[in-house]
């Protein structure tokens, strides 16, 4: 690889510093004794040890989870599929229109989903809470999913599809075993992107939770009023925490399953 | 293909156990019982240890919820969809909510401890023989100060001291047109309620005077100015600053002598309430001396309940910024319904003042 240039390294710093330092000084002030983020008294761990005696707060945190896992799953499942029927549609017009109608949704403001949703929901008599939630978080992840499998189903040859069909793969063969592992990294990449969404959206989630059921993005928002609380960071810290483990593992699957079939290739 | 398969076997198991364990931590509190109640407050304002010992008193579960503003709250209540049985809004959203339906009368039979509210916080103009509403907390409108920050002679008991030249763009207003214009209104001696073009035009004249020592019109945001020593001088609700205080010892906080607001936050049963019996347990429940005390030490708002002050800390109780004497709450005023021409005549002349900003 190519040497960095000293300019290019420091802008890359610079760029990780801005993204990263209000993590870690949120984190930071989590342990301080103080209780403000003023200034750093000494070390305790007695705002994780908060979060975990508040059980509402814990089943508010699981709920978040849980949501955010079903969302991306089932937003992941539709989306893909919705990005193959895209790609093959032979009317050119159909498809267009399609994928405008999947960016607008993108572009569309969270307040005026949410709000749509609420009233949809009451119109329709379903009672707000984990249903709901779950429902307009597939909702809005869906394009996103769209959008990231996409591009992979696009830079796909055509002819892989061909050749497949002349060995006498039925439809069914070509989509299980040539579409859909070939635009695999894709479909991880949208499901991440669908469980980040559900994970930090406030607007939509804010109008359609009820009935008990809140997330932690709500949650949160409602104790801002009365100042921050270090119970926030600790619980922020908390979730930086599990998404970074998440991430780790991911990145050491990949990296295993990857060596395993380079050497079984050879 | 196998790899995707697997992630989403990985998922659904992943949820499956989460879904157990929420189960699990739902149900452990409530002792097998069906009877559930929902309440719908302000993000911290109830000290949690209170449910926990309401639901061990009477076996009823409750589902806690929060909100973060009385607009929000009535839209959630208006649409249905969630049943929720006590909330706490502030008076003048309990005038709308009236207006426009969506309470339930509370049979005072059912709430004896209400007897142990002072005088002065019941049968209030916004809701006549508390018909609809029991108090849960009360507090002003004021200024709270850093005293390191400004000139030694300004100590705010009288509105007059923001108008001093040495404060030039040091004072920070909340964005909130009846609290602001009624500053104004009480500067010059008025009520907060009047319905007077003339009276309206020469309080916004007089707040217009004032732009040369206003730093921002801004919200919440003022909390953490205050605390971190950034900014000198408020105008907020004396509950937010109670927290400032809490957490920057030197602040100070007055409300001046001239007069000014008084705001109270009630329990309310809303239409949508499925267990109204549950509902009037809890704010009886809340209004017992011990218990509001508790609340009050917890959430650091003024209670209205007098039994609750003799069981509460001496130094809290005789504080009169947050617990003004009586002949200071004469002359505090609760903001009436203006109706919408009012309203909207108290929004314009609050533009014009912000307009005249720069």
């Amino acid at each position: 690889m190519k040497k960095l240039s000293a300019a290019s390294k420091a802008y890359l710093v610079f760029v990780f510093v801005i993204l990263y330092a209000p993590i870690l000084y949120l984190i930071f002030y989590s342990f301080n004794s103080g209780g403000t983020m003023n200034s750093f008294e000494s070390f305790t761990w007695e705002h994780y040890a908060a979060v975990f005696e508040d059980s509402r707060l814990i089943v508010i945190l699981l709920n978040t989870v849980i949501v955010a896992l079903l969302s991306g799953l089932i937003a992941t499942i539709i989306g893909t599929l919705g990005a193959i029927g895209i790609v093959s549609l032979k009317d050119k017009k159909m498809r267009n229109t399609l994928l405008s109608l999947n960016n607008i949704l993108i572009v569309s403001p969270d307040v005026v989903i949410g709000a749509s949703f609420l009233i949809l929901f009451t119109m329709i008599g379903v009672k707000l809470g984990f249903a709901s939630v779950l429902v307009s978080h597939v909702a809005f992840s869906v394009p996103i999913v769209v959008l990231m499998v996409l591009p992979k189903l696009l830079e796909m040859n055509t002819s892989l599809i061909d050749a497949a069909r002349d060995l006498g793969a039925t439809k069914r063969d070509v989509l299980l075993r040539v579409i859909l592992p070939y635009i695999s990294p894709g479909i991880f990449a949208g499901f991440f992107m669908a469980l980040t969404y559900s994970l930090d959206d406030f607007a939509v989630t804010f109008f359609v939770t009820g009935n008990g059921f809140s997330t932690l993005s709500v949650e949160i928002y409602s104790m801002a009023r009365a100042g921050i609380s270090l119970t926030v960071n600790a619980i922020s810290g908390l979730v930086f925490a599990v998404t970074l483990l998440i991430v780790i593992g991911y990145y050491f699957i990949n990296k295993r399953s990857k060596s395993a079939t380079t050497e079984g290739q050879r | 293909m196998r790899d995707l398969l697997q992630a989403t076997i990985a998922i659904i198991i992943v949820c499956a156990l989460l879904f157990v364990a929420v189960n699990q931590m739902e149900s452990s509190g409530s002792s097998g019982s069906k009877d559930s109640l929902t309440i719908y407050n302000w993000g911290e304002y109830i000290d949690p240890e209170l449910i926990g010992k309401f639901e061990e008193e009477t076996g009823i579960k409750v589902t806690y919820e929060t909100f973060d503003s009385n607009e929000a709250m009535m839209t959630k209540i208006e649409q249905g969809g969630s049943a929720y049985d006590v909330a706490v809004p502030s008076e003048y959203t309990i005038e709308s909510m009236k207006e426009k339906d969506l309470l339930i009368p509370i049979d005072h039979a059912l709430v004896p401890n209400l007897q142990y509210i002072h005088e002065d916080f019941l049968d209030l103009a916004f809701d006549k023989g508390n018909e609809y509403s029991i108090p849960y907390f009360w507090g002003t409108v004021g200024i709270v100060y850093n005293p390191n920050l400004i000139a030694d002679h300004l100590t705010f008991e009288s509105w007059e001291d923001l108008w001093d030249p040495s404060l030039k763009e040091k004072v920070f207003l909340v964005d909130s047109s009846r609290e602001v214009i009624g500053m104004g209104l009480n500067s010059i001696r008025q009520s907060l309620n009047v319905k007077d073009d003339v009276l309206l035009r020469e309080a916004t004249d007089k707040l217009i005077s004032l732009t040369p020592n206003i730093k921002a019109v801004i919200g919440d945001e003022i909390t953490p100015l205050m605390v971190n020593n950034e900014a000198a001088v408020a105008l907020t609700w004396s509950g937010q600053a109670a927290d400032m205080l809490w957490e920057n010892e030197e602040l100070d906080f007055a409300t001046p002598y001239e007069g000014s607001n008084i705001f109270f936050d009630n329990m309310i049963i809303p239409k949508t309430s499925k267990n109204v019996e549950g509902a009037h347990k809890f704010i009886n429940f809340m209004l017992d001396p011990e218990n509001a005390a508790q609340n009050a030490d917890y959430v650091g708002y003024s209670s209205p309940n007098f039994a609750a002050w003799e069981l509460m800390d001496e130094e809290v109780i005789g504080d009169e910024r947050f617990y003004p004497s009586n002949e200071q709450r004469d002359t505090l005023e609760v903001y009436e319904n203006l109706g919408l021409e009012w309203l909207g005549k108290y929004n314009e002349y609050f533009l014009e003042f912000k307009m005249s900003l720069k």
